[in-house]
C-alpha cells in the first residue's frame, strides 16, 4: 500500500480553492468583529441589542424578533445591505463575507481546473454544478421567500 | 476461560453503558423545568456576548479534544437547553459549522491531504440534499408551525441520541482500509490521489470503491445537515472511511472541507430568510473557532478518552431534553 516515491503535487484547482476559502473567511470575520464592536458600543444599530436579547430569552421566532428589534418586517434576501451604515449591518456583512468564501472558492477552482487542463473532466462538471449551486444560493434564488 | 472472561467483560460493559443511559434520563428530566425557565435577568448585551463567547469557547475546545465538529455539539445543546428559536440556532449552527471549515480547508489542501476529486464527487449530492434541507427548514417555519418545531426538535433529538450510539458502539474506524474488489463505476472515476504521510515519512497510495453507494449516502447526510443545521462530519467521515475505504486521513480531511462547500450552500436560504443575528452568530463563530485552535494544542496533553465519554453524555442529555421538548409540543 505505501511505497517511497516523490511527493505527489496537489492539485491547483484544490489549492485555489482553499486559499479562497481561508482568506476570504478570515476578512469576513475581521468586518464581522469590528461590525459587532461598534454595534456593542451602540454605535449606529440596527436591531435594539437588548430587545434582541429578551426575544431570543423569550423564545420569540425571527419575524417578532424583527418586528420588536428593528421596527420592520423581516427583509428577505441580503437586507444588511441596505442599511450598511449600522453597524450590525456591518456586522452581518462580515458574515455574509464568509459565507462567500466558499462561493468564490469554488468559483475559483472551476477556474483553476480549465487553466490547468485537470483530467479528467467529470471532475469539471462537479465543481461546476456545486459552484452554480452555491452562487444561486448566495443570489437569494434559492429561497422559501 | 478466556472466554467466559471475555463474555463477562462483555456483559459488564453492556451493564455500565445502560445505568449511564438511566443516569442520562434521570439527570435530563431533572432540567427540562430549569431549562425552560431561562430569562435574561437583566443581562446586558455585552454580557451575554462575552458569556457565549466563552461557552463556545468550551465547546470548540471539547469537540475537538472528542474529534467532531463543533456545530454537531453546538445546535442539539442551545436546541435542548436554551428557549431561543431553532430556526436561530440551526442558521447559526450551520454558520459555525462552514465558518471553522473554511478556515482549516487550506492545509488539507495545499498538503493534498483532502483529495480534491473526492470531495467533489461527494459534494455534489451532499450540497444538493443540504439545499432542499435548508428550504425545508424555512418552509417548516413558515408553515407548520408549533407541530414543525415539535417535528424538528424530536428528530433532532433521535439523531443527536443515535449519534451518541455510534460513538457507543460502533467507533472502530480503520487507518488504512485494504480494498479487494474495486467496481466499475470506481475505478473509471479514478478518484483516488495519493498523498504523502508525514507520519510513515512515505506517500500513501489507495483506491476508493463503492462511491455510487456514497454518493447515495451524502444525500441523507447533506439532508439532516441542511435541515438541522449541524456540521456533518459525524456522519461524512464513516460514509469515507468505512463505506468508499478511504484511509482515515483523507477522510477526515474530505469531510472538514465538504462542509464548507455543502454548508455554505445551506446556510444562504437562512440568512436571506433573516434568521440570522449578529448578536448570536458573531460571538458563536469567534468561540468555537478559538476554542478549535486551544483545543488542537491541548489535544496533546489531554486524555482524549475522558472527553469522548463527556461529550456522550452531553449529546444523550440534549437528545433526550429535545424528544422531551417535541412530545411537550404535541
Amino acid at each position: 500500500m505505501t511505497e517511497e516515491r516523490q511527493i505527489p503535487k496537489p492539485l491547483l484547482s484544490g489549492i485555489i480553492y482553499g486559499e479562497f476559502a481561508y482568506w476570504i473567511a478570515l476578512i469576513g470575520m475581521g468586518v464581522s468583529i469590528v461590525g459587532i464592536v461598534l454595534y456593542l458600543i451602540g454605535i449606529n444599530q440596527f436591531f435594539d441589542p437588548q430587545v434582541v436579547l429578551d426575544g431570543l430569552f423569550a423564545g420569540k421566532d425571527t419575524t417578532v424578533i424583527w418586528k420588536e428589534a428593528a421596527n420592520s418586517e423581516v427583509m428577505h434576501g441580503h437586507w444588511y445591505l441596505q442599511v450598511l451604515a449600522k453597524s450590525d449591518a456591518i456586522a452581518m456583512l462580515g458574515i455574509g463575507i464568509c459565507c462567500l468564501a466558499g462561493v468564490i472558492g469554488a468559483w475559483g477552482s472551476v477556474v483553476g481546473m480549465i487553466a490547468n487542463k485537470e483530467k479528467p473532466y467529470i471532475f469539471l462538471v462537479f465543481a461546476l454544478i456545486i459552484a452554480v449551486i452555491l452562487a444561486m444560493s448566495a443570489g437569494g434564488l434559492i429561497s422559501v421567500h | 476461560m478466556k472466554a467466559f472472561l471475555a463474555k463477562r467483560k462483555t456483559i459488564l460493559k453492556g451493564v455500565g453503558w445502560t445505568l449511564f443511559v438511566v443516569l442520562a434520563i434521570a439527570a435530563s428530566v431533572g432540567t427540562i423545568h430549569a431549562a425552560s425557565g431561562i430569562e435574561p435577568m437583566g443581562m446586558s448585551p455585552l454580557m451575554f456576548f462575552i458569556g457565549m463567547l466563552l461557552i463556545c469557547i468550551a465547546i470548540g475546545v471539547f469537540a475537538v479534544l472528542a474529534g467532531v465538529g463543533g456545530g454537531v455539539i453546538f445546535t442539539p445543546l442551545f436546541m435542548g437547553f436554551t428557549p431561543i428559536d431553532s430556526y436561530i440556532i440551526r442558521s447559526t449552527g450551520l454558520f459555525v459549522a462552514m465558518a471553522g471549515a473554511l478556515v482549516a480547508a487550506r492545509p488539507f489542501l495545499r498538503r493534498g491531504i483532502a483529495n480534491i476529486r473526492l470531495l467533489f464527487t461527494g459534494a455534489v449530492p451532499y450540497t444538493v440534499f443540504a439545499v432542499i434541507g435548508a428550504l425545508l427548514a424555512g418552509y417548516i417555519q413558515t408553515h407548520m408551525g408549533k407541530g414543525g418545531e415539535a417535528f424538528i426538535n424530536g428528530a433532532l433529538g433521535l439523531i443527536v441520541i443515535g449519534i451518541a450510539m455510534l460513538f457507543i458502539f460502533f467507533g472502530g474506524k480503520s487507518e488504512y482500509p485494504e480494498v479487494s474488489y474495486m467496481d466499475k463505476f470506481s475505478a473509471k472515476l479514478g478518484l483516488a490521489m495519493p498523498y504523502y504521510e508525514a507520519s510513515l515519512g512515505k506517500v500513501v497510495d489507495y483506491k476508493l470503491t463503492r462511491v455510487a453507494l456514497g454518493m447515495v449516502l451524502f444525500c441523507g447526510v447533506g439532508l439532516i445537515s441542511g435541515l438541522f443545521g449541524l456540521g456533518a462530519g459525524w456522519a461524512m467521515v464513516p460514509v469515507f472511511n468505512l463505506v468508499m475505504m478511504a484511509p482515515l486521513k483523507v477522510a477526515a480531511t474530505c469531510s472538514k472541507v465538504m462542509i464548507s462547500l455543502g454548508d455554505t450552500a445551506a446556510v444562504w436560504p437562512y440568512i436571506v430568510g433573516g434568521g440570522m443575528f449578529p448578536l448570536f452568530a458573531v460571538p458563536s463563530m469567534i468561540g468555537l473557532i478559538v476554542g478549535t485552535l486551544i483545543g488542537a494544542r491541548l489535544m496533546l496533553k489531554v486524555k482524549a478518552g475522558f472527553i469522548r465519554y463527556l461529550i456522550i453524555a452531553v449529546m444523550l442529555f440534549s437528545g433526550i431534553r429535545l424528544v422531551q421538548k417535541a412530545i411537550g409540543m404535541m
